[in-house]
Order: C-alpha cells, then sequence, then structure tokens
C-alpha cells in the first residue's frame, strides 16, 4: 500500500516538471527567437528553412539599433514615467480598495459599478479626447501629461478589492476596538498583508507603463521628452521593415523590466511571511 | 447646438454629483472658448492667407520665427532631412529656424494630426497624404497666392504632382517624399530562362508561364492590391474611381479584371500573405517579380541572385501609381506663413530636391533635378531611380473623396477573397464594383 | 455593522477626479457622438441627431463578421487561457527548487512589446518554416495555411491571445495561492485527502474571487481584443478581413474612414455587450460562491 503510493507520488512529480518543462518551451521560445533574431543578419533572417541560431552574432546591430534615436534620453523619460505612474496607481488603489472593500458609504455599489464600467470601453474612442484635454491644460510636452491620466486604474483597484475581502473582517473589528484607526489599520495590516497582490499590481503597471507607446507620442512633441517605446518604430517603414534592428530594441526594451522583476520578486516576495494570515 | 457643450454640461452635472465641481467648471469653459475660437479662425486662414501673399510681391520682410515640421521619416531620411533643414536655418536670411519633429510612423502622425486638428494645435508645417486631410481641409492654408508670385517655375514640378497637390480645388501642399510603384525583377533568373523584363501584359503572360513551367513558382505580385487594380486599369485607358461612383464599367475594364483573373487563377500571381511584403518573397526568390514602392528597394536582399527593375507593364498605354507624401501649411499667423514658405522653397528647389532623392532614393520633386550632372550620375549606377525616370511621365495620382478611404479599405479584403476563390473574370468584375458602389 | 458616512469618498477621491476627467467624460462624449449623424470631431459639426449611425453599424456586415468573430475568439480564449493558467499555477507552486525560475519563465510574455512579438508569432506560423507545422508535421499533420488561409486566421489568432494572457492569469492566481493558510493544506496531509480533492475542495475554493476576476477581466480584455490582430497580421484584419474584430471596425472607422459617429455607436455596443454579460458572470459566480 505504502510503496504504491510512494510510486504514485514519485509518477506525479515527474509528470508535473514534465508538463511544467513542456509550457517553459511553449512560453520561451518565442523569447528565444526574438534574442536569436536580434543577432542575424537581413538575410538569415528570411532564409529557409531557419536556422535557430545565427551563423556569427550579429552584435552590431544592437549599436546600431541604440544609435537609431537618442535612448539613453528615452530611458530617463520612461523611467521617470514609470516611477511616477506606479506610485500613483498604488497609492490611489491601496485607498479605493480599501474603501470598497472596509468602508460604508451611500452609492458604494453603483461608484463601484461605475468604476468596473469604464474598463468596458475601448480606449482607442477615449484618445483624442483626452488629447484635447491635455491641449487645454497646457500639459502637453510636459511629464506630467504622461503621468497624471495613468494613475488611477480600474482594472487594479477591482484587483486589489478582490484580495482586501479575502481579509477576514474579524481582523477588522478586532482592530476597531484596539482603537486603531481605519487609515493606520490599511497601512498596518491590509497593505503588508496583500504584499504579493501589490507587487503584482506593481509590476503589471510597470510594465504597461514602460511598453506605452501612443499616448506618450501624442503628448509630446520634442525628442527630449519621448520615451523607449517611440523608438522601436524607427526601424519600420511603409514599404518594409529591418525586422533584425525591432527585434534587437525590443531586447533593449524588455531587459529593464526582467531585472526590475527579477529585483522586485527577491526583496518583496521573499520576505513575506504567511504568519501574518493566521490572527 | 455644439457637441462639446452638451458633453460638457453633463460632465459637469456628474461631477457636480460627485462632489467635483471645481474640475468640471474649468473643463466646462475651455470647452466653450475653443469652440468658439475655432469657428472664428477657420475663416482667417484663407484670409491670412491672400494678404500674406499680397506682402511678397512688394518689399518682403520677415521676423525672425520658429516654424514646427512634422514628419515621419527615420534613418537615413531623417538624416538627410536634418542635413537639408540645418542647412536651411544656417543660411537663410530672416532668422528663420525650422524645427523638426518626428511623429512616429505614417499611421502614428495621422492619428496625431487629426487629434491636433480637433484640439486646434496644429503645427505649421507636416507630411501628410491627401487622403489623411479630408476632415479637416478647412484648416490648411491656400497656397494658390504663393505659387503665383513667389516660386520659382511651378511648372517644373512634375506634372502629376502638380495634380495632386492642387486635387482639393486649390494649392494645398507642395509634394516632397515621392515614389512611385516599379516592378523589382529577379535577374539571374530571368536570364536563366531567356525571358526579358515585360513591358506588356501579353509579356507578362507569355514569362509567366515560362517562369511556372520551369519553375514552379508565381510570376508576379503585388504590394498594394487596390493600387494594382486601378494601375491595370488606368493601363487599359480606363478608370477607377471618382467622387460619383464605379468608372470601369465599360469593355475595357472588363478586360482589365479578365487580366487580373486569368493571372491570378492560373498560379501566376500569387498574395503576399504571411510574408507581408514582397520584398521578402522576391529576397527567398519564391516569386521571379513583383510590383512595389521604388521606396522599399533597400529591403530587398538580392544575396545569391541580381536584382533587376522596369518600368510597370502596360496595355493601351502606360501608367504607373505613386505614392509618398507632400508637405501641408497649417500657420495662422502671416509672419509663419511668409517663413513656412521660404522653407518650402528651400526644399522643392532643383538643388535640395535632388540632393534629396540621391540620397534617398526618393523622386526628385523638378523636372530640372532629372537634368542635373549630380542626378544624371546617380541614375547611372541606380537601376531603381532610372526605371522609375522611365516611367516619370506616365505617373497618375489616386483622386481622394468623402468615400475614397473606405474603396480602398473594403477592396483590399475584397481582392483577397477573391484570390482565394480563384474567382473568373465576371465574379472579379460584378464583386469590385458592387463593393466599391457599396461605399457612396 | 459600521454605520454608513461619506468618508469613504475621501479614500476614493484621488481615482474619482482621475476618472471623470480621463475616462467619464470622453465616454459620455463618446455616448453623445454616437446619436449624432455625419458628426466630425474636429469642428463638433452633424446633420442630425437618431440612430442614425447605429442603422449604419447594423447594416454593415462588416459590423457583423466582427461581432462574430470576437465571440468566437472571448468564448476560446477566456476559458482555456483560465483553465491553463490555473493548472501552470498550481504546479509553479507546488514545486520546491525552480518555483522562481518556472514563475519567472511563465510571466515572460507579457513582458514584451506587442510589435517584436506579433513578428515572432508569424515565424512560428509560417506555413513552409513555421515552428508550429514542423511539430504538427511530426505527428503527421499537412501544413496548415494558418496566416493564408482565413479559415485558420482565427485559430492562430486564439493560440496566440492564450499564450500571451497566460502570463497575466498565472501571477494573479500565484498571487493568490499566497493567501491560503498552510493550515488547511497541512490538514488535509495529515487526513491523506487526494491531491485532485484538495485541489476542487480547497485550493479552487480559495482562488474562486482569483478566478472570477481572471474571468471577469479576461472577458472584458477580450471583447477589446485588437493589438493582437493588428501585430499578427501586420496592420491589417487577416487574410479578406477574416479576423475583424470588433475594436478593429471601430479603430479603423474612427482613424480611417473618419466615421466618428459609427465608431461611437460601435462602442457603444460593445459596452452594453460587455456590461451585460458582466452582470451575468458576476451574478452566476456570485451565487454559488455562498
Amino acid at each position: 500500500m505504502k510503496s504504491n503510493r510512494k510510486i504514485a507520488n514519485i509518477i506525479a512529480e515527474v509528470l508535473k516538471y514534465v508538463i511544467l518543462i513542456a509550457g517553459s518551451v511553449f512560453t520561451i521560445l518565442p523569447f528565444v527567437w526574438m534574442i536569436s533574431s536580434s543577432l542575424k543578419t537581413p538575410a538569415e533572417l528570411v532564409q529557409v528553412p531557419p536556422a535557430l541560431f545565427p551563423e556569427v552574432p550579429q552584435w552590431l546591430n544592437y549599436k546600431s539599433a541604440w544609435e537609431a534615436a537618442p535612448f539613453a534620453r528615452y530611458l530617463v523619460n520612461t523611467i521617470i514615467v514609470t516611477i511616477c505612474t506606479t506610485a500613483g496607481v498604488l497609492v490611489t488603489t491601496v485607498l479605493s480598495a480599501f474603501a470598497f472593500s472596509r468602508l460604508n458609504f451611500p452609492g458604494k455599489k453603483t461608484v463601484f459599478s461605475l468604476f468596473l464600467a469604464t474598463l468596458m470601453i475601448p480606449g482607442e474612442m477615449l484618445i483624442i479626447t483626452n488629447y484635447e484635454t491635455i491641449i487645454k491644460l497646457k500639459w502637453i510636452d510636459s511629464y506630467r501629461a504622461m503621468i497624471v491620466p495613468w494613475i488611477s486604474s480600474a482594472f487594479y483597484i477591482y484587483l486589489l478589492t478582490r484580495f482586501f475581502m479575502q481579509v477576514p473582517e474579524s481582523l477588522y473589528l478586532a482592530a476597531k476596538v484596539d482603537k486603531c484607526s481605519d487609515f493606520k489599520y490599511m497601512i498596518k495590516i491590509m497593505v503588508p498583508m496583500n504584499k504579493q497582490a501589490i507587487f503584482s499590481i506593481a509590476i503589471l503597471n510597470i510594465i504597461s507603463s514602460w511598453n506605452a507607446f501612443l499616448w506618450p507620442l501624442l503628448v509630446t512633441n520634442s525628442q527630449e521628452m519621448r520615451v523607449l517605446s517611440n523608438g522601436l518604430v524607427r526601424f519600420q517603414t511603409e514599404a518594409g521593415s529591418s525586422t533584425e534592428l525591432i527585434m534587437a530594441a525590443s531586447c533593449i526594451l524588455v531587459m529593464p523590466i526582467i531585472i526590475i522583476y527579477l529585483f522586485l520578486r527577491k526583496y518583496i516576495i521573499e520576505g513575506v511571511t504567511r504568519s501574518g494570515l493566521k490572527g | 447646438m455644439k457637441m462639446k457643450k452638451l458633453g460638457a454640461s453633463i460632465l459637469a452635472t456628474i461631477m457636480a454629483a460627485s462632489m467635483l465641481a471645481g474640475c468640471g467648471q474649468s473643463s466646462n469653459q475651455t470647452a466653450e472658448t475653443s469652440a468658439d475660437a475655432q469657428a472664428s479662425e477657420t475663416t482667417e486662414v484663407a484670409a491670412d492667407a491672400s494678404t500674406a501673399a499680397g506682402e511678397t510681391a512688394g518689399e518682403k520682410t520677415i521676423e525672425p520665427t520658429e516654424i514646427t515640421f512634422w514628419h515621419y521619416m527615420t534613418g537615413n531620411l531623417e538624416e538627410t532631412l536634418t542635413a537639408l533643414t540645418d542647412e536651411f536655418n544656417s543660411t537663410n536670411e530672416y532668422g528663420i529656424t525650422v524645427t523638426l519633429v518626428n511623429q512616429g510612423y505614417a499611421s502614428d502622425l495621422q492619428t496625431k494630426l487629426q487629434a491636433s486638428a480637433a484640439a486646434d494645435a496644429l503645427p505649421d508645417l507636416t507630411q501628410a497624404y491627401n487622403n489623411w486631410l479630408t476632415p479637416y481641409l478647412d484648416k490648411i492654408v491656400h497656397l494658390d497666392d504663393f505659387v503665383a508670385n513667389d516660386f520659382d517655375n511651378w511648372d517644373d514640378i512634375v506634372e502629376a504632382y502638380r495634380g495632386e497637390c492642387s486635387e482639393f480645388g486649390f494649392v494645398h501642399a507642395v509634394p516632397f517624399n515621392k515614389s512611385t510603384y516599379v516592378l523589382f525583377y529577379n535577374k539571374t533568373l530571368f536570364d536563366e530562362l531567356g525571358i526579358e523584363a515585360p513591358k506588356t501584359w501579353a509579356d507578362v503572360e507569355a514569362d509567366a508561364k515560362i517562369v511556372s513551367d520551369a519553375k514552379g513558382i508565381a510570376f508576379i505580385g503585388y504590394d498594394d492590391s487596390t493600387g494594382a487594380i486601378e494601375a491595370t486599369l488606368k493601363q487599359n485607358g480606363e478608370s477607377f474611381v471618382d467622387e460619383t461612383g464605379a468608372l470601369f464599367d465599360t469593355d475595357g475594364g472588363r478586360e482589365a479584371f479578365e487580366y487580373l483573373s486569368n493571372l491570378y487563377s492560373n498560379g501566376y500571381a500569387r498574395l503576399v500573405g504571411e510574408d507581408g511584403y514582397f520584398s521578402n518573397v522576391i529576397s527567398n526568390q519564391n516569386i521571379a517579380s513583383y510590383v512595389g514602392s521604388s521606396a522599399g528597394v533597400s529591403y530587398i536582399t538580392a544575396e545569391g541572385w541580381e536584382l533587376g527593375v522596369a518600368p510597370l507593364p502596360g496595355n493601351k498605354v502606360n501608367a504607373a501609381n505613386m505614392a509618398g507624401t507632400n508637405i501641408v501649411m497649417f500657420s495662422q499667423d502671416t509672419n509663419k506663413q511668409l517663413a513656412a514658405w521660404e522653407y518650402l522653397k528651400f526644399l522643392t528647389s532643383t538643388e535640395s530636391t535632388s540632393k534629396w532623392a540621391v540620397s534617398t532614393g526618393y523622386l526628385p520633386v523638378r523636372q530640372s533635378a532629372y537634368e542635373t550632372a549630380e542626378y544624371k550620375a546617380y541614375m547611372e549606377e541606380n537601376i531603381c531611380a532610372a526605371a522609375c525616370y522611365e516611367q516619370s511621365k506616365d505617373f497618375f495620382y489616386s483622386p481622394t473623396f468623402d468615400a475614397s478611404n473606405d474603396i480602398r479599405n473594403s477592396v483590399s479584403p475584397a481582392f483577397e477573397q477573391l484570390v482565394l476563390d480563384k474567382a473568373d473574370a465576371q465574379t472579379w468584375f460584378d464583386t469590385i464594383l458592387s463593393t466599391i458602389n457599396a461605399q457612396y | 455593522m459600521d454605520k454608513k458616512s461619506f468618508k469613504g469618498y475621501l479614500y476614493l477621491l484621488p481615482s474619482i477626479i482621475i476618472m471623470v476627467c480621463f475616462t467619464l467624460y470622453p465616454l459620455v462624449r463618446a455616448i453623445i457622438m454616437s446619436f449624432l449623424g455625419d458628426y466630425s470631431i474636429i469642428n463638433d459639426s452633424y446633420n442630425s441627431i437618431g440612430f442614425e449611425n447605429y442603422k449604419a453599424l447594423f447594416s454593415d456586415p462588416d459590423f457583423g463578421k466582427s461581432l462574430i468573430n470576437t465571440a468566437i475568439y472571448v468564448v476560446c480564449v477566456v476559458p482555456a487561457s483560465i483553465i491553463l493558467s490555473l493548472l501552470f499555477a498550481v504546479l509553479i507552486n507546488s514545486c520546491k527548487k525552480l518555483k522562481a525560475l518556472f514563475q519567472t519563465i511563465y510571466f515572460l510574455p507579457y513582458v514584451t512589446s506587442v510589435i517584436a512579438i506579433g513578428i515572432v508569432w508569424r515565424w512560428m506560423f509560417n506555413s513552409n518554416y513555421g515552428l508550429i507545422n514542423y511539430v504538427l508535421s511530426i505527428f503527421g499533420v499537412e501544413p496548415i495555411q494558418w496566416l493564408n488561409l482565413p479559415e485558420y486566421a482565427m485559430p492562430a489568432l486564439i493560440i496566440f491571445a492564450i499564450w500571451k494572457s497566460m502570463a497575466f492569469n498565472i501571477l494573479i492566481f500565484l498571487a493568490g495561492l499566497q493567501t491560503i493558510p498552510e493550515d488547511l493544506y497541512r490538514a488535509a496531509r495529515i487526513d491523506s485527502t487526494p491531491r485532485l480533492r484538495v485541489f476542487t475542495r480547497i485550493t479552487v475554493p480559495s482562488l474562486a474571487p482569483m478566478i472570477v476576476y481572471s474571468s471577469v477581466i479576461g472577458m472584458i480584455g477580450a471583447f477589446k481584443v485588437y493589438n493582437e490582430v493588428f501585430s499578427l497580421f501586420q496592420g491589417k484584419a487577416g487574410p479578406a478581413n477574416s479576423a475583424m474584430t470588433i475594436v478593429y471596425y471601430i479603430y479603423d472607422k474612427f482613424y480611417n474612414s473618419y466615421k466618428y459617429g459609427v465608431a461611437a455607436a460601435g462602442s457603444v455596443v460593445l459596452f452594453l455587450i460587455i456590461l451585460a454579460l458582466t452582470q451575468i458572470q458576476l451574478k452566476v459566480t456570485g451565487g454559488r460562491k455562498k
């Protein structure tokens, strides 16, 4: 009996890793291809059948891509915009999610539905009106034009509300008895207990802010205010595109995010202990 | 009446409800003022233009000023434009500074112009295709007086470009980065099979049969399928569309579709499909030739074979589509208009346009530029430029009117469906005709 | 329990200000726009007030096609993505050694720019030398013209979209799994409850809020699919418009045909569809939960 079970366990373990590794291959292959394409010559890119790796890695592609636009300046702008937007998003999201999950106020359901409804309209429809607003505010060509419209998102508020609701109500009531203010309770208990969710929101927002393309292009005019993703279009024209350079630029674009992800993961997630949940 | 006001007042109500009257008020006010401003500005533009041009006849005075020019040029194209602009900035006698602003990819520039027209924040100058301009034609500065009073020989500008730049009933632009559709072919393959670049439809059909029998690959493809229909009709002496409807319900029109239908149903022509651009297909030697923009020549990788370029084959006549944008002016202030015009004159001068053409592969906008030693030497070694020049008398442009975008957008998918269905000539004719007429 | 007060609005204030200015106002404007005939966004002019745009919309066969395509897309992508993500998230979470590595790998699809990854997927779908056809050929499947034939355009889009959306769901589910008290699992282990039952009795119910979230957000996102189409088919809507989706249609009408009113009407229709479906979804899942 016992040994049967052991064997079943081993089989299950092996099967688990087989599935995970197969899934990983499927997931990661496009990346491997992106990196290998960034090191190919134009001829190697269209060669039939394609080779997974270039004969001689063309590191020069990275140099050409980097030099095609003032990427160093773009990088600084991207970092500023991303940090400010993400900080703003975290503040507004935590506050709103707390209000929706713990506080009682008139019209709560209506406001929540209205928030959710804002997600249902395609953003493409909103762009021109928002652009007009930015022009009227005289914010054109400034960081705030790129930051302010994006510091609140129903998408994340809804997510964090879900997480906050998971926290047992009893904790809140106990805190009330201890005369702990709502705000203090939110900062001291809710936030630390949902670190992983907040981290997820931060990373999701960092990525969307990092990759934002059309909006920064619309609200800026000078090279000094542009962001990294605006540099990507430099390798495409109406008549064709330099795929190897697009790939090289995309790799440059993606690397910082992967580093941020790993960094945040290590320092935030690993610090989370589950003991807080036992309350 | 004004919708913005209506929207703003509804907004104000909502915001009052959510205790945000402050924010509402300010946006309400700005909406009103801008709507009012718009109404008066549009009438001023035309007046400004005539006074500005009138002044140029007498003593010319232009105050130092800054002009913004939105473009979508990248890489080498942008470098060349920057070099020319720097030259203008440092040499002009009025202290005019032109600032170049790259606005991304062509479609991004299109979107940004549209948004800026709505927000009344258009630049002084911009690159634009005619079909982008229809929603805000009334904001464009009329250039007729400038051209009449202060331009060095407008008739020297290539005829088809002049036509395109005045198709709305007034001169709305000057030509800039122009290109044309040419036939790119695999010369090595042609030599091997003993065929020449086709000059007529009959040549295309004969050559295609040889290639198909010997190699089993398609002979020809078109990067722009709507453009292919239009060019084929023109080559048969027919027209495609105008603001009243389709114009090809004639025997000549039917012949054109017979030609296209035969090419595709015999496998002589193919769609680009997953390869995106035919430059990729020919680079792999999977097609013998294709019709594409001369601006795309640098994306063809000819490794192990030699590239040939020829004018488009014709039938009753020769005809070739042209492509590329023109420069449009939106400045509202008289001084800026004069300054911007100085820059446009500089960019379209024989010297600048041939410099631009030699360094970018775009076509010169002036006849006289083709005669310069510089450009002649360039054509000696650049087969693509030579082929473009050879057909420059046959250029035509696609007319722009209310339905023209919709026609372009709906004909391409219909074209693809017909090819996939291996449709006969009658079906081709009927489908394209009804697709077009449904857009009016 | 707690009496109602307006204090909640103090917490919501920052979000409300931003949303009213940058989402609600344009939204209201779009709704009004949808009832104005021949509306021009440039100078705010229009010819008539009424349902003209809606009539134009519903008599356009392309819009009908886009509705059907979008429906197929939503029905295929959302459940498949959630089920696969759930499976992978639970498996990753149960790993001891390689957890961090797998977590990072499965998150990668979310990170990259759509432009680049669209090009990569075009290569993978290539009928001659694409990886997908190569793998299929091992199982004796004839090469499929994924991107060349209308009948395969939607399947190709759906595969691409599942790949792309899984990363987000896995991230959310992994975050959700952290909140499940270890005690529950420990108790199950002591009782030697079978794995499957642990999964259905503990994991899934505890993850229910995240699953509801993912399915609601996933559905809203899937209804708004645009970038995936644009990048996979190089700016077109697939061969002969076979992968035309609602937002692609709206975008095209707005930015290329300048039919602002029709585009706005399309957005309102899309909005109503999503609104109705999320209400049903929330009712169904909400009812089952307690």
